[in-house]
């Protein structure tokens, strides 16, 4: 029992002063689980290749510069969908929030849209843009838009009436209000908006790479698949996860936290 | 002279599950002259909310006029400061900036603006907070801010809507001496909304009773100043004046 408590008090020490730790030490029994199913040879090599063999893959494919070139497509696909997403996203956002017939005639279509999948809109995208970089970013701002939309109408609507108020009688026109009370109180929301919609964007354009890509993390998994190598298939896969927690953990949610819980306006 | 007058003011709307126009202001004259303390009270529903938000501007009325200094109102204004029951602090500004807000609205640098801000900081004891968030302070010091910020303002007239209702009965009373006393110092012309008749009676120079959308009566208050409650909870003068408001009130 002692030794417990023990074990738990060091833990807790060590990952408040190295908070990386707290993030990497779940996985060691995952790792160590994977190495030991491989190591058993339950199942052939190069059906269930183990975590030395990811690692190796890995280092050829960055030392032939596959692997870098990949990923840069993937990620900058990512981010211009994203910066396309969030340039139209807000506004409309802004505007269905604030104004009420905007609302009443947006919001209907909005949902029918929503529900339309983003792979849905891959068999007439292809026929309208072929296959190629047209097709992926259109599915990558379809795949943002909505999260940034639907969530800043929300913050929007929850910025109280009285502040606009309180700014209007301080002085404000209807566009400082706009900048200075109705942006800034709907932040921690967009915020919260822009997170999901990056998360589901990062897989609508794995899915899409697949299917339409000439380069990218998907492509390299699907082309991996041809050729039956597993091994680069699991280093897509781990490199999506690793590279969703660090972008989410280390850039997103704090920014959340700085924005909303500074300001008292999200409680947790 | 910047006098705020209400003359014949009428608010009226259509009750669409009812079916029926409302009248939820009628003939409502009032004046307030430059530099007075006028409290309005009444029961909840007597429209007393309604007349501030029309004056401030947040509502349109639909008869009779609003004037101030002689000029018809219409829409909100830096002219009319407004302190809100739910203090209304923008809640991503430091103290300093929300006071600072109104001369910000005006174009005023921003050395001088904070200059203004601590000023009027300084007048409500708050000059340690100044760099603190609104969720970092009590409800109390929350609405000592919302009262310097109207106030740095400089507004003609402050409009205060049941701005102590939300907290407690101890910080009320503090509150409410340090109002009168900011009052004294500066003049500014206030009109105050309340239901609480002691509080309307400790404030003002003048106290209207509203009942049901109209003026009931208008009673002067001529206990001398500065207030402060430990004196006055035993003043035959002040019980009499609350026990004729009360009595009003409630027969309302």
């Amino acid at each position: 029992m002692n030794v417990l408590l023990q074990f738990w008090s060091g833990y807790a020490r060590m990952t408040r002063r190295w908070p990386a730790l707290a993030a990497i030490i779940p996985f060691i029994p995952v790792v160590a689980l994977w190495s030991a199913v491989a190591a058993a040879g339950i199942f052939p090599r190069a059906f269930f290749p183990g975590p030395v063999d990811v690692v190796n893959s890995f280092v050829t494919l960055t030392y032939k510069g596959i692997l870098p070139d990949y990923l840069g497509d993937s990620v900058i696909r990512l981010f211009t969908g994203a910066a396309v997403g969030m340039a139209l996203g807000i506004p409309l956002g802004v505007l269905i929030g604030t104004s009420r017939w905007a609302h009443r005639i947006c919001w209907p279509i909005l949902l029918f849209f929503q529900a339309i999948g983003d792979i849905a809109w891959l068999p007439i995208l292809l026929i309208w843009f072929g296959f190629g970089l047209t097709t992926m970013t259109f599915v990558i701002v379809y795949t943002v838009l909505f999260p940034v939309v639907l969530n800043t109408v929300l913050g929007v609507e929850s910025v109280p009436r009285d502040l606009a108020r309180a700014a209007r009688s301080l002085g404000a026109s209807p566009a400082r209000v706009l900048w200075e009370v109705t942006l800034p109180g709907a932040l921690p929301n967009i915020i919260t908006g822009l997170r999901n919609g990056l998360g589901y964007g990062w897989r609508a354009l794995i899915a899409v790479e697949m299917i339409v890509g000439t380069s990218g993390i998907g492509f390299m998994m699907f082309d991996a698949r041809r050729s039956g190598s597993t091994v680069e298939i699991l280093l897509g896969m781990i490199i999506l996860g690793l590279l969703w927690y660090i972008v989410d953990a280390w850039i997103l949610a704090p920014l959340e936290r700085a924005t909303g819980q500074r300001w008292g306006l999200v409680t947790s | 002279m910047k006098t705020l007058s209400l003359k014949n003011l009428a608010k009226t709307y259509f009750d669409p599950y009812a079916g029926s126009h409302v009248n939820a202001v009628h003939d409502v004259s009032i004046d307030v002259e430059q530099g007075e303390f006028v409290s309005v009270v009444g029961p909840s529903g007597c429209g007393k909310t309604t007349i501030l938000n029309m004056i401030a501007g947040f509502i349109p009325y639909t008869g009779g006029e609003i004037l101030l200094d002689g000029k018809p109102v219409k829409g909100p204004g830096p002219e009319r400061g407004v302190v809100f029951q739910s203090f209304a602090l923008f809640p991503w500004k430091t103290v300093l900036d929300n006071v600072g807000f109104g001369p910000k609205m005006r174009g005023v640098p921003k050395a001088e603006r904070d200059r203004i801000a601590r000023e009027y900081l300084a007048l409500a004891g708050l000059s340690h907070a100044a760099h603190r968030y609104p969720n970092e302070l009590s409800g109390g010091m929350q609405q000592r801010v919302g009262v310097v910020r109207a106030l740095a303002n400089n507004p003609d007239v402050l409009l205060m809507d049941e701005p102590f209702a939300s907290v407690d009965a101890q910080t009320r009373m503090t509150l409410q001496e340090e109002l009168t006393r900011i009052w004294q110092e500066r003049k500014p012309t206030v009109l105050f909304i309340t239901h609480d008749v002691p509080e309307a009676v400790f404030l003002a120079n003048r106290v209207v009773v509203l009942s049901k959308g109209r003026v009931l009566d208008q009673i002067e208050i001529d206990l001398p100043r500065p207030r402060v409650w430990d004196d006055l909870v035993k003043d035959d003068k002040f019980k009499q004046l609350s026990a004729r408001v009360l009595q009003m009130v409630r027969a309302a």
